[in-house]
């Protein structure tokens, strides 16, 4: 695949503010790093919201319609460096 | 022990003064706190030793997101060249402080447990937990939050998830999530007020007060006093919470709206509070403590059970002064809740 389409919302939170950002790869030139790391991230995460931690933030990851989810602090590596880049460099 | 804390000092106060001026109530009271806070900067600095039982330790993750880092504050230790260690250290000692203090309970679990916790966790880090052990700070982004260890109000708000955990263990979603947010609110307000020497009538009522970064049209996150009127900013959107049963919010997201519903029962708790006047930690705050631990209330507990405990706790702790418990039951009524 050339292109992926990834989408973040991370909800929960101190504050409980909702955000929402979505990243296209098809103009990265780190598109195939991105790749692996939605895959990775997706092959990682949960099919239902989990528990988590009070306060603690919560993601959902969809990846080309396939949606995943995990919460902080337990987030793997990829998730980590995925939900950042996205909600940073996402639209 | 009361700890001279250092308290939120992100929000400059020309924005105070500019929102003060917009007619912002709340950021009247902040500067009025403002002030507050300058005068207490002039009192000499707080003994560095804690009370009986208070043993904490501070680590820093050095921006990465391993828990819990390389220790670098231990109890008893003077201070060190980092604010967020000194702040989260001073923060957790003005929380031991006021449950010590105004409820006899020894720490967290009240069996003394050694409070830890994590600051400069990630990078640019929006957020501050208890993860179930310990404490974890972030240094917020520095164009919406600032530094999460500079407000106390918010230190004490996470360690009561702790307590909360080692209690009546409130589930963590919907009504009951609700509820394990207001307390945290709740007891993280009174480790502010216990800390400032305030009373109900002069508490600002605001939950992190000075956490939004300059230039962000708000004062806090939460409101007790005034639910719903913190914050509205176009990056921000407005305050969501509602301050009465009429204007609950459905919804799925963030575990049933647990951080929007908690203005509901945290408005209960300031009416109660600023109706029975004095320090809110001795009445108000003591009959709250009393339905959080006294055994009898459900993981699964509701708003109305929870007013029900906080009824038969008001009764129970002043006997023969019914008034109190009706100024419980007057305060549920007036957001929608009969305790029946």
């Amino acid at each position: 695949m050339d292109t992926m389409r990834i989408q973040v919302t991370r909800t929960g939170g101190f504050a409980g503010i909702v955000r929402h950002a979505e990243l296209d790869t098809a103009e990265r030139t780190d598109a195939p790093h991105v790749h692996a790391l939605a895959r990775e991230a997706v092959a990682g995460g949960l099919r239902a919201p989990s528990y988590g931690v009070p306060d603690g933030f919560h993601y959902e990851i969809t990846v080309d319609g396939r949606t995943v989810y995990c919460a902080d602090p337990k987030l793997t590596d990829s998730q980590r460096e995925l939900v950042s880049l996205v909600l940073r460099e996402g639209a | 022990m009361t700890a001279a804390v250092p308290i939120c000092a992100i929000v400059p106060p020309y924005v105070l003064d500019r929102l003060a001026e917009a007619g912002h109530e709340a950021a009247v009271h902040s500067l009025a706190l403002d002030a507050a806070h300058r005068a207490a900067r002039l009192s000499p600095p707080p003994p560095t030793g804690g009370a009986p039982g208070l043993n904490r330790v501070i680590s820093d993750a050095d921006h990465s997101q391993r828990l819990p880092g390389r220790t670098v504050r231990t109890e008893g230790r003077p201070a060190v060249s980092d604010a967020s260690v000194n702040h989260a250290y001073d923060g957790l000692g003005a929380t031991f402080a006021l449950y010590a203090d105004a409820f006899g309970r020894h720490s967290i679990d009240d069996h003394d447990l050694r409070l830890d916790a994590t600051v400069h966790y990630g990078r640019k880090y929006d957020n501050a937990f208890w993860n179930g052990h310990q404490m974890v700070f972030g240094d917020g982004d520095g164009e919406i939050f600032g530094d999460f260890t500079a407000c106390i109000d918010v230190i004490g708000h996470e360690l009561t998830h702790g307590v909360t955990q080692f209690t009546a263990g409130l589930d963590y979603q919907d009504q009951p999530g609700a509820l394990n947010e207001s307390v945290s609110d709740v007891f993280g307000s009174l480790v502010k007020q216990y800390a400032l020497h305030q009373g109900a009538a002069d508490a600002d009522w605001l939950i992190g007060a000075g956490l939004l970064a300059p230039g962000i049209q708000g004062v806090a996150l939460r409101s007790m006093k005034a639910p719903g009127t913190a914050y509205d900013d176009p990056r921000l959107g407005k305050d969501p919470q509602p301050a009465h049963m009429r204007d609950y919010v459905h919804t799925a997201e963030d575990n049933g709206g647990v951080h929007i519903n908690s203005g509901i029962p945290n408005h209960a708790f300031y009416l109660l509070a600023t109706a029975l006047g004095g320090s809110a930690w001795e009445r108000a705050g003591r009959i709250w403590y009393d339905a959080l631990t006294g055994r009898t209330l459900p993981a699964d507990a509701d708003f109305t059970a929870f007013a029900r405990a906080t009824v038969a706790a008001a009764k129970a702790r002043y006997p023969g002064r019914s008034s109190i418990a009706d100024t419980v039951t007057a305060s549920w009524a007036q957001v929608g809740i009969s305790p029946g």
